[in-house]
């Protein structure tokens, strides 16, 4: 569309005035992670540190390191066993399909939206008879399972466009639906395993509620969980605090940078967690 | 009705079914019954006593608050992002340059963990030497200093504002889609016709993007009742109940109090809630997908 010159000069002006909103919180994080503790009382948050430090980047890591490694073993795991298991799910509900599948389906994509409180005492009960509450085991079958729902959406979405005739036409070969399966429709699947891989990796990355109900306080626990525990301690510096926050946010930060566009396939789906 | 071809394959499809039916539908199911029985304390009880705990539900003002909370959230919180969400995608299709960059920041808030979005948030919030206050002093609006989240009177706004913060940018990925996907004929059709700039919008994009609008309605509105990891790290629900949410209310009543069969109770409620949302929303796409 055309626009006065002026129009123009101000819809930029615009555009970069949300820029600074949309940015200011993060800015401040990573102002405030390189500054010494008189610098967070005497600089204003938007400038960059005075005398800049690493130390409190090191005292939060301290903190946070163990906490980092527990979520980066899950949240790998459970990412990996739900693709597969949506990849298997999307390409049964496509192109085998069976009676009631469309109920299957419906069914699994209610557990996409279900408020994860109306199953937290089952869960803490039915973790701690299996022995995985406050464990690694526990965090990754949690994840796992309730990931479920949300990569078959995505591998079925991207399945329904393999047209029906290339199946046939394997078919037709002699080749059973289980090689159909690991010779036509696999090799096919990189875009989908990428798109449903950045989402859960994202989304199991950030959970808290799962972290603090089934693995609080404990050798298990996630950085999430670590974090808030950091923000809730008040003799915590900012400093500290926001450099915390850094560590945690850095490999969601990296994989946006990197992905982004598919993690943006894996929104337009239509589904979040939360 | 099977046959051994199809069954080696369908054998694939049994780890996903058990999960999902045991810790989706059985759990819930099982929830229920716990919020039927009288368990209270660490050692379970399942002595079904009807629905007592939905009743004292209702006698219980904390549970009025964060009921009405949650419900402050869908009026402002849901609309607020639809229509920042709409605003920015206008002004990203009206040819700007980079739109790419400026699509990607708008949406990067989005992608964090509520945990860290709520923690950046207690310290743009910060009364004493927050981000928010030691800026208003700088630019001299000193006199709009306020204590944010620490004053009861405003600090749901204050979430609201900080959620609305970090899922504008979803909305206006939606609407974006939605804007990309009505025929370039159409808007020049209507340009022909005389319509432009706000008019074309009003008239000719905007009553188009009704579906859209649909698709982020509904993760708004159900985000606006499970609501729960960045209202328990920025405010833990003060001060007071002045932020208190039906989702934190379940976790704390849960886990710090051992009420089970009072959190189940709380857990079934907002199950039900969502359910009235999302159903309806599934049934009409799956009915849009057949045509």
């Amino acid at each position: 569309m055309r626009f006065p010159k002026l129009g123009r000069v101000s819809l930029y002006v615009l555009l970069v005035f949300l820029v600074f909103v949309f940015l200011l919180p993060l800015w401040t994080m990573i102002t405030t992670s390189f500054k010494t503790v008189q610098d967070v009382i005497y600089t204003i948050p938007l400038e960059p540190p005075l005398s800049p430090t690493i130390e409190p980047l090191i005292s939060s890591l301290n903190i946070m390191e163990r906490p980092l490694l527990n979520s980066l073993t899950f949240t790998v795991a459970a990412t990996i066993l739900s693709c597969l298991l949506g990849s298997v799910n999307g390409y049964i509900l496509t192109k085998i399909r069976f009676r009631g599948s469309d109920m299957i389906f419906l069914l699994f994509s209610i557990g996409i939206f279900i408020p994860y409180q109306s199953v937290l005492v089952p869960l803490v009960l039915t973790m701690s008879r299996l022995g995985l509450y406050n464990s690694i085991g526990g965090l990754i079958l949690t994840h796992t399972a309730y990931g479920v729902p949300i990569t078959t959406l995505l591998f079925r979405n991207f399945y329904g466009l393999i047209p029906d005739s290339l199946i046939m036409a394997a078919k037709t070969d002699g080749a059973g639906t289980w090689t159909i399966y690991r010779l036509v429709v696999l090799p096919l699947s990189l875009l989908p395993f990428v798109v449903a891989a950045v989402f859960q990796f994202t989304s199991i990355w950030n959970d808290f509620l799962f972290g603090v109900t089934l693995a609080r306080g404990s050798e298990a626990m996630p950085a999430s969980v670590a974090l808030a525990n950091l923000k809730g301690t008040t003799e915590v510096n900012w400093n500290v605090q926001m450099a915390g926050t850094l560590w945690y946010a850095v490999p969601v930060l990296i994989i946006y940078v990197v992905l982004g566009k598919y993690l943006i396939r894996g929104y337009m789906t239509g589904a979040i967690k939360g | 009705m099977f046959t051994k071809d199809k069954m080696v394959t369908l054998i694939f499809f049994i780890p996903s079914l058990v999960f999902v039916a045991y810790f989706v539908y059985v759990s819930i199911g099982w929830n229920v019954v716990v919020s039927l029985s009288n368990w209270e304390g660490l050692t379970p009880s399942y002595k079904i006593v009807g629905f007592a705990q939905y009743a004292n539900l209702l006698g219980d003002p904390v549970f009025l608050t964060s009921l009405t909370n949650n419900l402050i959230l869908i009026l402002l919180f849901v609309p607020g992002a639809l229509f920042l969400g709409l605003f920015l995608a206008i002004l990203l299709d009206l040819k700007v340059r980079a739109e790419g960059v400026f699509r990607s920041i708008y949406l990067l808030p989005f992608s964090l963990s509520f945990v860290i979005t709520a923690t950046l948030w207690a310290w743009m919030y910060n009364p004493s030497i927050g981000v928010i206050n030691t800026l208003l002093k700088t630019i001299g609006l000193g006199f709009l200093k306020s204590g944010w989240i620490t004053d009861a009177n405003i600090a749901l706004y204050c979430v609201i504002l900080a959620v609305i913060w970090q899922f504008s940018g979803y909305t206006m990925l939606i609407f974006l889609a939605g804007i990309k996907s009505i025929p370039e004929s159409q808007i020049m059709a209507a340009e022909v016709d005389g319509a432009s700039g706000f008019n074309l919008y009003r008239r000719v994009i905007i009553p188009q993007l009704t579906s859209s609008a649909l698709s982020a309605f509904v993760v708004l509105m159900v985000f606006a009742l499970k609501v729960f990891d960045f209202i328990y790290v920025l405010t833990g629900g003060g001060p007071g109940y002045s932020t208190y949410v039906l989702p934190l209310m379940m976790f704390r009543d849960t886990f710090s109090m051992n009420l089970f069969s009072y959190g189940a109770a709380i857990a079934t409620l907002l199950f039900l809630l969502v359910l009235v949302i999302v159903v309806p929303y599934l049934y009409i796409s799956s009915r849009r997908g057949k045509e």
